[in-house]
């Protein structure tokens, strides 16, 4: 069952803006207790949630859960930027779970980067939340990642592939939280003006609305079937 | 984490249900669990699924040097990775006696086997060869880790293509996709790891264990072979006791698997093959199973920017003016050449309101005309203006400690003074020494 | 590989052996007088040493402790200059840890490690010369080096390598062997028994020559067991010779 969602598009002197066809699925590693693939046009990356379980007595944390991220390159170790990108996961996840719910555990989670094709970070930061959601973990609120990048010309391209990227002025990743809509991380590259940076960030908001409710439609296609 | 052990009543349960022939997943002894062969849209990229056990792929390729002793050799390099999510006892960067065993068996069945055309490879003799990189991510531990890392490696092999090298003369040119089509790699057989597992001192065995199965096994067997039924590495682990004859027998299972294996691969390598000719989509993304409840895809979407609300320009509007916070230090940017020692821009000893007490009249004058000072800066501190640190003489912006500069002709020298401004200009004042409390 | 022939048309081999050949073995125990028990073994021209520590109680982390058997702890290394080129990465590369594995595998079915719960036997083997063979000559030292240790133990473990050249298999490989890119396949046997403990074969074989391959590989195991066997009853008969009044 595909989701049609509406495609009428209005300009408005703003040039249109659009995600990419997108997609996923969850539960579908046997041994992580949550796990979830999120796919964005051709970026795929693979989550695996484990917690919350025994943890180190040297990581324990006496009134939270210990929050761990680990996100595997395909090809190589990893290095500096995916440590860059694991600080950001780690950051909204914490802001979003209601760690305080269980002390003295540890929270682990895995992003493996199976195709990259732009917009990498949001890709990773949806794929964790659906993860979270599947494993059952309780949250404040539910977050997604949109990025945004900026062209030579100014226009601003929302869900840029790996080609726009390397073509583009600036880019910009917001995770953006469901509650009020407000951005909970961001992660930039390259110049641009604080206008420019206002208007992404309010491109970002209106597209994560699509994909909040892409989350509740797939959460409510899943459970559709319950005994 | 550590492992959690298993009970004595699911092991004794697992070995009655052996010794009666039985699986728990209703397999009989020789038979192999499901195996799905998914290629992704870049190439060398694969994933395969062997029953619940997933493992991903993905071959690259770079010009490296060759090694000293085979200068007309390009290079293979192998490398396996538990990743955390596989298994609750997997750790990131963790070198484990199972990663050594599945590493060295990876790399005895690919490499010393010669599967690939190495010679090929070479691009100037002794200067520029491929270097050939596979790297295999475990991403589910379900069991039988070996034979689908050797599935996924050779189908990722077989599926990869290197960009065209063109040779003239002295010139390597190395074309990208867009130029030429990339060539595929020159592959001589396909070696195929199948794993037997021992169990009740040898008595038993069972292929293609599954996670549970290997927990009680004795000992595990893995013979790795193509389909012109030649062995390409036998290894057995564990420390089983083997008789020749179960060795043999094994051998004659593995060649019969392996042919069914390797046809599997090559008829998902021509699927995918028929998929990129015809221009139909390809890659992970579509091969998502779509009718499951778990799964759902979406188009396309445009995002509507008509409301007023959420318009960017008015929240521009409203978020213009940053809210006054108070005295929000400026930036201290130092110039070239100068320095400084500590980093506060003022002092906060608290010795000031001694020094106020010790004020002497005659000091007033001077006290007035730097207070004065004091205040300009604070008002163009206000304003947001980056405060230089410098120490030429014609900026008069540069005191940055007032209250330091009375304490100086205040105190005696003998008293430690917070000396935060080492480079800034101190003006010279007349030094009165006063007894100090 | 053309201009090196491993078998000639004679039937010799590269050093003059016939095919089913084995190397002149010499053996040594008890070289060492401060460990446990020891062997020295020269096969051919591969040398190794084998050093015996145990059982004592368990060093280091106490979770690795068995409560109902010996747990071996084995370390393979060779020395610098045991091969051609000087070896930089004696130990903890990726192969020396293989070799380790393999060892303790071997061992730890051969040993009755029942007899010793909550304990720990450290084997430690160095490759002094390197020219073929290394896990068999290791193998070797190392089940001399446990009889010296007077730790009990189901049978000889005796360690043989084999070859595959045009139909024949050739037993006790040395190193232009092994390396020239042909078939090898090392064996640790029980040699009453027939029990094969560890098999690991490299390089392409049909699948039809792997009887006799093995067959090879066994009767050369069998050979080696008897020199093994000779040379610790000597060894006894010395020590006895030494301690009697």
């Amino acid at each position: 069952m595909r989701s049609r969602l509406a495609t009428t598009m209005e300009v408005d002197g703003l040039s249109a803006f659009s995600l990419r066809e997108f997609g996923c699925e969850q539960n579908l590693l046997s041994r992580p207790d949550g796990s979830s693939s999120f796919v964005q046009g051709d970026t795929s990356v693979l989550a695996g949630v484990y917690g919350p379980a025994e943890v180190k007595i040297s990581k324990e944390i006496y009134d939270r859960a210990t929050m761990e991220v680990v996100i595997q390159p395909k090809v190589g170790l990893p290095g500096v930027k995916e440590r860059a990108r694991e600080q950001c996961v780690r950051e909204t996840c914490e802001a979003a779970l209601l760690s305080t719910l269980h002390p003295r555990s540890s929270l682990s989670l895995v992003l493996q980067v199976v195709h990259d094709d732009g917009s990498l970070l949001s890709c990773c930061l949806n794929a964790a939340c659906m993860a979270l959601m599947d494993a059952g973990l309780p949250m404040g609120c539910l977050f997604c990642g949109v990025t945004c990048a900026i062209d030579p010309e100014g226009h601003i391209v929302t869900d840029p592939t790996a080609q726009q990227e390397k073509d583009s002025r600036a880019v910009m990743t917001f995770a953006i939280d469901s509650a009020q809509h407000r951005v909970m991380m961001s992660s930039t590259k390259g110049s641009f003006s604080v206008n420019e940076l206002q208007q992404c960030i309010a491109v970002s908001q209106r597209a994560s609305e699509k994909i909040f409710q892409f989350y509740r439609e797939s959460v409510r296609r899943r459970y559709s079937k319950t005994v | 984490m550590r492992e959690t052990p298993l009970s004595n009543c699911e092991r004794q349960f697992l070995l009655k249900a052996i010794e009666e022939k039985k699986r728990l997943d209703g397999r009989q002894t020789y038979d192999y669990r499901n195996i799905k062969i998914t290629f992704g849209t870049d190439y060398g990229c694969c994933i395969v699924d062997l029953g619940k056990t997933r493992v991903l792929a993905q071959v690259s390729c770079e010009l490296v040097a060759p090694k000293e002793n085979r200068p007309t050799e390009g290079i293979l390099f192998l490398s396996l990775e538990l990743s955390p999510m596989a298994s609750p006892i997997f750790e990131a960067g963790r070198q484990s006696e199972l990663l050594v065993k599945l590493n060295r068996l990876l790399e005895r069945c690919l490499r010393n086997s010669k599967c690939i055309d190495t010679e090929s490879l070479c691009v100037v003799s002794g200067e520029k060869v491929w270097q050939i990189r596979v790297d295999v991510h475990v991403l589910n531990h379900e069991g039988n880790l070996m034979d689908a890392a050797s599935i996924a490696a050779i189908a990722g092999l077989c599926h990869f293509r290197r960009p065209d090298v063109g040779i003239q003369g002295d010139e390597v040119t190395v074309y990208g996709p867009e130029e030429r089509d990339p060539v595929p790699l020159s592959i001589y057989h396909m070696p195929i790891c199948v794993s037997f597992a021992f169990f009740l001192e040898g008595t038993y065995l069972l292929v293609d264990p599954s996670e549970r199965e290997e927990r009680v096994m004795d000992g595990l067997l893995v013979i790795a072979m193509n389909k012109h039924r030649e062995i390409c590495s036998i290894q057995s682990s564990g420390g089983i006791m083997l008789l020749k004859d179960q060795v043999l027998r094994c051998s004659k299972i593995a060649s019969v698997k392996v042919s069914e294996i390797t046809d599997l691969i090559n008829r998902a390598l021509e699927n995918d093959r028929k998929a990129r000719k015809e221009g139909g989509k390809f890659g992970f993304a579509e091969l998502m199973a779509v009718q499951r409840i778990t799964a759902l895809k979406s188009d396309e979407v445009s995002i509507e920017m008509s409301d007023g609300d959420a318009g960017a320009p008015s929240v521009a509007i409203t978020t213009e003016s940053p809210p006054e916070v108070g005295r929000v230090p400026s930036p201290v940017v130092r110039a070239p050449g100068a320095g400084q020692v500590g980093e506060s821009l003022e002092n906060a000893w608290g010795l000031e309101q001694l020094e106020e007490e010790e004020d002497q009249p005659g000091d007033e004058v001077m006290d007035e005309g730097l207070e004065i000072k004091e205040e300009n800066q604070r008002q163009e501190k206000s304003k947001g203006e980056v405060v230089v640190i410098s120490d030429s003489e014609e900026e008069e912006v540069v005191i940055l400690n007032p209250k330091t500069q009375v304490k100086e002709s205040t105190l005696h020298a003998s008293q430690s003074q917070p000396q935060s401004t080492g480079a800034a200009k101190k003006k010279k004042k007349q030094q009165k020494k006063k007894p100090v409390h | 590989m053309a201009g090196l022939e491993l078998l000639s048309d004679q039937g010799y081999r590269l050093d003059g052996r016939k095919p089913s050949e084995l190397r002149k073995v010499q053996a040594r125990m008890g070289v060492f007088a401060q460990a446990d028990g020891s062997a020295y073994i020269e096969q051919g021209n591969t040398k190794a040493l084998a050093v015996v520590y145990g059982p004592h109680e368990v060093r280091g982390s106490r979770s690795k402790t068995l409560h109902d058997r010996a747990v071996i702890n084995c370390q393979y290394s060779m020395a610098t200059f045991s091969t051609a080129e000087r070896k930089r990465r004696p130990h903890g590369d990726r192969k020396s840890s293989e070799m380790s594995l393999h060892l303790k595998q071997t061992f730890e079915a051969a040993v009755l490690t029942q007899l010793y719960p909550r304990s720990q036997i450290d084997i430690y083997v160095k490759i002094l010369q390197s020219d073929g063979g290394n896990y068999s000559a290791c193998v070797n030292a190392a089940t001399l080096a446990v009889i010296d240790a007077g730790i009990p133990m189901r049978d000889y473990v005796c360690a043989c390598s084999a070859g595959f050249v045009e139909d024949t298999p050739l037993a006790d490989l040395c190193h232009a062997e092994e390396s020239g890119g042909g078939t090898s396949l090392a064996l640790a046997l029980l040699p009453r028994s027939g029990q094969i403990a560890l098999l690991q074969m490299d390089a392409r074989l049909h699948q039809d020559h792997l009887d006799t391959l093995i067959e090879a590989a066994m009767t050369a195991c069998k050979g080696l067991s008897d020199v093994l066997d000779s040379v610790v009853r000597q060894h006894l008969q010395e020590v006895s010779v030494l301690t009697r009044d």
